[in-house]
């Protein structure tokens, strides 16, 4: 077995209650690493075309990476992926929390959950003992993703659904202690299978090639990352929420449903003004990670809990134009402890206040006006009156209502919190991504309109050349499994450090600018490692792990999601943006909206894939990508 | 109705306001000057606007006409900080 994994699939059969060990197919682990890269292969290998999501024939697979299980930081997430009930294509999230290093502790690389029970079930697995034990969840079923933990104990790791997942709300999520696997409905298809909690326990160690020089490079990477100013600093004074000015100064923070990028009131739903105000702690919920960007704060009735992340203070604040930082805080944990993605929430939300504003459909809900919201999200979660209507999705209402045009989705998924006519590669990211109109499958942004090394975010250069590069970036980052944010650390603290209208620093970002060509070169060169991440895949596995392997591999898992959306039904088609983001203008420096059709042609063209979006023979031959 | 000027959470914490309105300054260059005197002493102002770069609108100078670029009244001048996102 390739050093870094247990080993071991479990396969797991709900309607017969079964289990059964298999062993890892190595051939999948080392093209496809693990986590969404080897869920993605099975899942693909393993379903008709055409399965119902929320159906038994959907299965919901937890995957893990060789990093998992290691003390390396960042690294303890599971991926989830399963077809998505939410967009009809590939369905995955990652989730940090403690249940990846759970996982790997129980010897598990992967568990597949297949089929449904007839009663709400939790599973135990006892990785020492090779046993899986079902249990009745009756007395859990309805109760929230927080006191199932409570109740479940700290002894064991544990992913579950709340009363969305239970619900089938079609973004629902899987928590592990106070983190989310959000996106795309993975909670919605294990509520489907009634199956509440997954606990594992074990005691087994990772193996790896070069434990010496893991142990020793890992301490210099804790250094590194101590030192750098967003890993190191401003995640841990202000967590991701820091951003929230950068974006609003940019122009791009989502507000009134995206019909501005500006939100006057931005200061006070901000990170900073979160460290000041609301702040009561720093979590450290996903083990081993010294970075610490989760917040606590207080709420009433319910003591310290986990404070919200910029995407949720984007979607539930500006774009709600909620100013008051409490609100915002009481959604978030009303959304967590309900087990739902507060950007597909917010999103929804901010729908239905346009959809009564226009006159066309009342939830009961209004931007800037904060009544009424926190019993909708309730009535979301348990799917009661208007909360049955929107917890469909923006795309399902308003093929239902009406609003195409102002309908935020792409594929489905709602926006993340980066206006795209403010951030054009990130537009072109949104637009081409398989699981639909999301920011951690690439991070474009970082690189052109929010981090330190900005280029021109609204002119046409690198702006397709961009998203490829960080697709397939990410791609490999979600197979490892480790944090996205681990590509922050990609730009130093030299260049953090300099002055931004000094000559050497305008100097750099020009060349950064017109270096595409020489860009795609050097990141698809397979030398020795040079990036941390880079490095443990090295140490962990011993098989040589560079920038050109690994974008290789997130290729062929990216053109494999690809082939799995193709074969569902999606075509080139749906790498679209919402006719707002299109049509309408936000800045003064722009006469219309994103310009994608000007640069889809050129992303197909990186990709290898024909006018219509479809890869081609070639491409899939020299990836190889098994279709 | 002027120029509003916005300010990164660091410097409206040193003068106690985030933001606010300026008249007479018809380019970039005029709102920094502007700016800088509501800070006590000019250190103050140089190392918190420092790591900070001015966008009009949401668009960087650097994108338009530098500090030379001009403005038009109820024109948005912001100094805004790098950051990464979650």
């Amino acid at each position: 077995m390739i050093k870094g994994y247990a080993g071991r699939v479990l396969e797991i059969d709900l309607a017969n209650q079964t289990f059964s060990f298999q062993p890892l197919d190595e051939e999948i682990a080392r093209d496809y690493i693990g986590g969404k890269g080897y869920g993605t292969r099975l899942l693909y290998d393993r379903t008709e075309p055409g399965i119902d999501p929320l159906g038994p024939d959907n299965p919901l697979i937890f995957a893990t990476g060789p990093l998992n299980g290691s003390v390396a930081p960042q690294s303890n997430r599971f991926a989830v992926v399963c077809k998505s009930p939410l967009t009809g294509g590939i369905g995955n999230a990652t989730c940090g929390g403690n249940y990846a290093y759970g996982m790997k502790r129980a010897g598990l690389d992967v568990i597949v959950v297949s089929h449904a029970a007839e009663r709400p079930v939790r599973i135990e697995i006892d990785g020492d003992r090779d046993h899986v034990e079902f249990f009745d969840a009756s007395d859990l079923w309805g109760l929230g993703t927080y006191e199932t933990q409570e109740k479940l104990g700290k002894k064991l790791s544990h992913a579950v659904i709340g009363p969305a997942g239970e619900n089938r709300v079609l973004y629902a999520g899987i928590v592990s202690n106070e983190r989310i696997a959000g996106r795309t409905g993975v909670g919605a298809v294990m509520g489907s299978k009634n199956l509440k909690a997954i606990s594992v326990t074990g005691k087994r160690k990772l193996e790896m090639d070069d434990p010496e020089a893991f142990k020793t490079y890992t301490k210099d990477v804790r250094e590194l990352f101590k030192d750098h100013p967003v890993l190191g600093s401003s995640m841990k004074r202000f967590g991701t929420g820091g951003i929230v000015n950068t974006t609003n100064g940019r122009g791009i923070l989502p507000t009134r449903n995206f019909q501005s990028g500006h939100f006057d009131d931005a200061m006070t739903i901000s990170g900073e003004y979160m460290e000041d105000h609301e702040l009561v702690g720093v979590k450290t919920s996903c083990i081993h990670c010294p970075v610490t960007c989760g917040r606590d704060v207080e709420i009433e009735g319910k003591g310290r809990v986990k404070g919200p992340e910029y995407e949720t203070l984007a979607l539930l604040g500006s774009n709600l134009e909620i100013a008051d930082l409490k609100h915002i805080n009481v959604w978030n944990y009303l959304a967590d402890d309900l087990g739902m993605d507060t950007i597909s929430l917010g999103a929804s939300l901010s729908f239905a206040m346009e959809l009564k504003e226009r006159g066309i459909w009342d939830a009961g809900i209004a931007f800037g006006d904060a009544e009424g919201i926190t019993e909708l999200i309730q009535d979301i979660g348990h799917r009661r009156g208007a909360g049955n209507e929107l917890a469909n999705g923006t795309k399902k209402l308003s093929e239902k209502f009406g609003g195409h045009e102002f309908a935020m989705h792409v594929k489905g998924l709602e926006l993340s919190a980066y206006d795209p006519r403010g951030s054009f590669a990130q537009g072109v990211e949104y637009a081409t991504t398989n699981r639909g109109g999301c920011h951690v499958q690439g991070a474009s942004m970082y690189m052109e309109s929010v981090g330190p090394l900005t280029i021109n975010p609204q002119n046409m250069k690198l702006k397709a050349d961009i998203p490829v590069l960080m697709q397939n970036n990410a791609s490999a980052i979600n197979s490892m499994v480790l944090c996205i944010f681990t590509t922050y650390g990609m730009i130093p603290k030299q260049i953090h450090d300099m002055d931004p209208s000094s000559m050497s620093f305008r100097a750099i970002s020009k060349v950064f600018e017109n270096l595409g060509p020489m860009m795609r070169i050097a990141m698809g060169m397979k030398g020795n490692p040079m990036l941390w991440f880079e490095k443990w895949l090295t140490y962990i596995t011993g098989t040589k792990f560079s920038s050109g392997h690994l974008q290789e591999i997130g290729g062929r898992i990216f053109n494999l999601e690809r082939m799995y959306n193709l074969r569902e039904g999606l075509t080139g088609k749906d790498d679209t943006l919402p006719p707002r983001m299109l049509n309408e203008s936000i800045f003064d420096s722009m006469d219309a909206g994103h310009p994608l059709d000007e640069l889809l042609p050129r992303y197909y063209k990186l990709r290898g894939w024909d006018a219509d979006g479809v890869p081609r023979r070639s491409t899939l031959d020299k990836l190889r990508v098994r279709v | 109705m002027g120029i509003s000027v916005e300010l990164t959470y660091d410097m409206g914490k040193a003068i106690g306001q985030h933001r606010f309105e300026l008249e007479g300054a018809s380019t970039v260059a005029d709102v920094v000057e502007l700016t800088r005197t509501r800070f006590e002493g000019g250190d103050e102002f140089e190392k918190l606007a420092r790591v900070a770069r001015v966008a009009v609108n949401g668009v960087l100078i650097a994108y338009r006409k530098g500090m030379k670029t001009k403005l038009n009244d109820g024109d948005r001048v912001g100094f805004v900080k790098a950051a990464a996102g979650g």
